[in-house]
């Protein structure tokens, strides 16, 4: 949808709201998805959805509608919830007028290749990974994404054009593309993925040779004891570690609800001196939204500073109460979880993975973390299972498959053990290195 | 009016589909939330679309659109089949659809009173009763409640001749209190983690005690601040009917999904340790185990009259006294496991997504005895209430899970609250650990609003029925245990 495109829905649906205060946002665009397992495409499938959500103010008192048909009645009955919800609801204190007109900073995340690309072109690059596998006597399963817009997994819907009544317009069209493969034998597994907002950028070849490496690496795998170990976690296991780490602490009403380790610590060091950790939409392997779910431009922020705790992510109601700005992380308005991060970084140093095996002498390869859960919020203890390579390191070299774990680790504690990182990538929506702890607790083994 | 859904059809299968068929989907949703004396959400959702799905040259293709005119959807039923076109370009096997007679029929879930004609003003009234309870005890730092209704009207055709419309309603809530000391977080939730649901009308919320339970629910939630910490170590263990709920849907309900026993979500959610020999000779679990999956359960959550593949619901044996039988199917896996017609477990959540294999209701049946009994025949173990967190490996072998709250059973009765419950184990070797499952009076059907599978994903509910149970020997306070 183009910007005028949306410019036109969102003057239609507030064309009669005058001397109300309103917002009113579009979501979606195209997401398409071609599916394969068993060396075989298994699912293929394309969405197109546009949705549009009313928010009217009565002075503190506010009520939301949302919906997706845009014909004028649909709007019109949209209109007419929001205000009537707005009407019966209580007044909300701390609600705010809605923002003034922004400026936004231009970001680059849009390819036109990418949205135009069809289902014959991603069954050629599934193809080509199904070919490889097969090739190899392994089995491919994985999928191949394109979309643009702003619809995300389960269904969820970022914004993708805002209005208000203060003049108040910004809009933002991106494209993703994202290539996973599992290589599987067996209970025997590798998996290689990558994303990018150019679908050029990915090559389903390279990737499912190193899913197929992964996998024939995984046979017969030893069983070893838990207990601490050296580790070396793959990009994709830190992305996602740090994703839920992120998710309960790094949002200031988290801080401000006493539920987040950086609660009472800003300006102290809670990480490791090699530790940085920024949320920054305009880093050049992001090229995220530029502004939030009420239209505030989204600034880059430092949260821990070699360690030092700078401070979370603000929305407007978090941010009034600390006497600061919004950093434009907010969710719509009102809602109960507060600001959150969206384009996390994780800063990084330089080399490769492999760097990172050379400086161990005994230890664990962890290629990907899986199904992680919080175990205590205050110490962000994880619990999850390695997946889908799990590799002994012996002398600084690669020494056999090693039966997969769960583990129960604090991230906090983690992330003051690093002792070397690789240079960063972008991997489950996360900038980040691979990195090297020195003690990650494996505490019980599973079957395979 | 045109007719949609037949436009859809007969376009595809003028373009070359062997099969289709098309979902036109309305469905209405009401979001409320109250937090600490606010209202944190107040959203009123509806979505129609039309979702087609074909099968050309024996291989899939689906397209979605929310263009609901006639040319919107000639389109979208134009790029199922040349999405399925380009599907069948990688295709080893064509798709086989186990056979199905065609439906035509009209069904709803029941509803005495339509939650969505329910003034707004009583839903909140409600929510800050049940706030000003939790609020009302000293030490209570977060209260949080909620309410959610969801309607579904959906009307599936198929190529072969099926015309069936089913309208299902959806009520249901639930509350939390946080209570926050130094580094300390607890919780307590009512009735339920994640809220307690039914397919029936705003009749349900009035069955629940909401407000009267509060005070209890606050009062909990801070002592817990004060309790000691669960031991670690081998515990006789036994789980209240929630907490073992998301245990039966984790480590029963997910393996047992043929589409992930045949590696179709090897990529995301994992595969599975029931591989297809284990079927019929596999000890599951204890005798004491018996698992039945159940689409006409009254009021559960995956409770229809047909699934979205137009195949009637079931109800069947996944465990019966320990062994393990059967799995959860669908038209075009059922000859995988010889079985010469769907279980009817095919569902998708919205028009927007393609139908997959989703769990139905799936219950462990009630033995005998009470929670006191229970308590009575143990003499040194742990009681775990109500979930915090969980996880579990991509074969459904190694879980953990948390638990907001324990008690420490000696000689029979309750002796200390503990806070920071875990437990840990292999599935058939806890499932066979199992020696007593309580009676039905204590048998509840528990709520699961938040199940995520699919690439894309997608979120579905169901309804795991479940008593209180005892396990023996469970490694327990994994996370705190160095």
């Amino acid at each position: 949808m183009t910007s005028a495109d949306a410019q036109a829905i969102l003057e239609r649906a507030v064309a009669s709201l005058d001397g109300r205060e309103f917002e009113a946002v579009l979501g979606g665009g195209i997401s398409e998805l071609t599916r394969f397992a068993n060396n075989e495409i298994t699912q293929n499938v394309s969405e197109r959805r546009t949705v549009l959500s009313i928010r009217v103010a009565r002075g503190l008192r506010t009520g939301r509608a949302t919906g997706n048909d845009l014909s004028p009645d649909g709007i019109a009955r949209l209109r007419a919830q929001a205000d009537a919800a707005a009407a019966l609801s209580p007044e909300i204190p701390d609600l705010l007028p809605v923002p003034e007109r922004q400026a936004y900073r231009a970001v680059s995340g849009a390819d036109s290749d990418t949205s135009a690309l069809g289902p014959e072109a991603r069954a050629r690059e599934v193809s080509r990974a199904v070919t490889r596998c097969r090739a190899a006597g392994v089995e491919a399963a994985g999928i191949y994404e394109t979309g643009c817009g702003t619809i995300g997994d389960y269904g969820t819907l970022g914004p993708l054009a805002i209005a208000n009544s203060k003049g108040l317009y910004a809009y933002h069209q991106g494209t993703d593309a994202s290539f996973r493969i599992s290589a599987l034998d067996g209970t025997a597994s590798g998996w290689a993925g990558a994303e990018s907002h150019r679908a050029s950028d990915i090559d389903g070849e390279v990737l499912a040779d190193r899913a197929i490496q992964k996998c024939i690496g995984s046979r017969s795998p030893a069983v070893w004891k838990p207990g601490n170990y050296t580790v070396v976690l793959e990009p994709a296991a830190v992305a996602d570690l740090l994703q839920d780490m992120a998710w309960i602490s790094f949002g200031a009403l988290a801080v401000q609800e006493g539920r987040s380790f950086l609660t009472g610590r800003l300006g102290s060091r809670v990480l490791g001196e090699n530790i940085t950790i920024r949320d920054d939409a305009y880093h050049p392997l992001h090229q995220g939204c530029p502004f939030d779910a009420e239209g505030v431009p989204t600034r880059p922020v430092t949260i821990v500073e070699a360690g030092i705790a700078k401070g979370p992510v603000y929305d407007r109601q978090t941010a009034a109460k600390d006497g600061l700005e919004s950093t434009g992380h907010g969710l719509q308005v009102p809602n109960p979880i507060g600001p959150l991060t969206s384009n996390l970084v994780l800063e990084g140093g330089k080399g490769s993975v492999d760097d990172l095996v050379k400086g161990v002498e005994r230890g664990l390869l962890v290629t990907r973390v899986w199904y992680t859960n919080v175990v205590d919020p205050m110490t962000v203890t994880l619990t999850g299972m390695t997946r889908d390579g799990l590799f002994a390191i012996q002398d600084g070299k690669l020494a056999g498959a090693v039966r997969n774990f769960r583990f129960n680790q604090s991230i906090v504690r983690m992330l003051t053990e690093v002792e070397a990182m690789s240079a960063v990538q972008r991997i489950e929506g996360v900038v980040c290195p691979g990195l090297r702890v020195r003690s990650f607790q494996m505490s019980s083994a599973t079957e395979f | 009016m045109s007719d949609l859904a037949r436009i859809a059809l007969d376009t595809a299968v003028r373009r070359g589909a062997g099969y289709c068929d098309a979902r036109l989907v309305d469905q209405k949703r009401e979001d409320l939330t109250v937090k600490d004396g606010h209202v944190a959400s107040l959203e009123q959702t509806e979505s129609r679309g039309l979702g087609v799905r074909v099968l050309v040259d024996g291989a899939w293709g689906y397209a979605a659109t929310d263009e609901l005119t006639d040319d919107g959807v000639a389109a979208c039923a134009a790029r199922a089949v040349e999405i399925g076109r380009a599907s069948a370009s990688v295709l080893a096997k064509p798709v086989r659809l186990a056979p199905e007679p065609p439906q035509t029929v009209v069904w709803a879930s029941p509803c005495a009173i339509d939650p969505f004609e329910v003034p707004l003003t009583r839903k909140l009234d409600l929510l800050f009763a049940v706030d000003a309870g939790l609020r009302g005890v000293r030490g209570v730092t977060i209260a949080e409640s909620n309410l959610t209704f969801v309607r579904k009207r959906q009307r599936f055709v198929s190529s072969e001749g099926s015309d069936i419309d089913q309208t299902i309603t959806r009520s249901g809530g639930g509350y939390a209190a946080t209570a926050v000391s130094g580094n300390d977080v607890q919780r307590r939730s009512f009735p339920q983690a994640e809220g307690f649901h039914q397919t029936r009308g705003w009749e349900f919320i009035e069955t629940v005690p909401w407000v009267a339970e509060a005070p209890r629910i606050g009062e909990e939630a801070v002592a817990l601040l004060r309790a000691d910490q669960c031991p670690a170590g081998e515990f006789d263990v036994i789980l209240e009917g929630s907490q073992l709920a998301l245990q039966i849907h984790e480590s029963v309900g997910h393996p047992t999904e043929l589409d992930r026993v045949l590696g179709m979500e090897a990529n995301y959610a994992g595969t599975s340790f029931l591989t297809l020999d284990k079927k019929g000779s596999l000890r599951f679990g204890s005798p004491k185990v018996n698992l039945v999956a159940d689409a006409t359960l009254p009021n559960g959550l995956a409770t229809f009259a047909f699934d979205d593949e137009g195949v009637a619901a079931q109800r069947w044996h996944i465990v019966r006294k320990g062994m393990f039988e059967g799995y959860l199917t669908s038209r075009e896996l059922a000859h995988r496991v010889d079985d010469d017609r769907s279980r009817g477990c095919v569902r998708s959540d919205g028009w927007h997504h393609i139908p997959m294999i989703r769990m139905v209701n799936l219950s462990l049946m009630p033995d005998a005895g009470s929670l006191e009994d229970v308590f009575g025949d143990t003499a040194h173990g742990i009681y775990m209430e109500t979930n915090r967190s969980w996880s579990i490996d991509q074969l459904r072998y190694n879980f953990q899970f948390k638990t907001e709250i324990a008690w420490e059973i000696k000689r029979g009765k309750r002796v200390r609250m503990l806070k920071n419950p875990t437990y840990q184990g292999i599935t058939p070797i806890f499932w066979n650990s199992c020696d007593f499952v309580c009676g039905e009076a204590e048998w509840r059907p528990w709520s699961i609003v938040n199940c995520g599978k699919g690439q894309p994903g997608q979120v579905a509910e169901m309804t795991h029925g479940a008593a209180p149970a005892r396990f023996r020997g469970v490694m327990v306070g994994a996370g705190y245990d160095d």
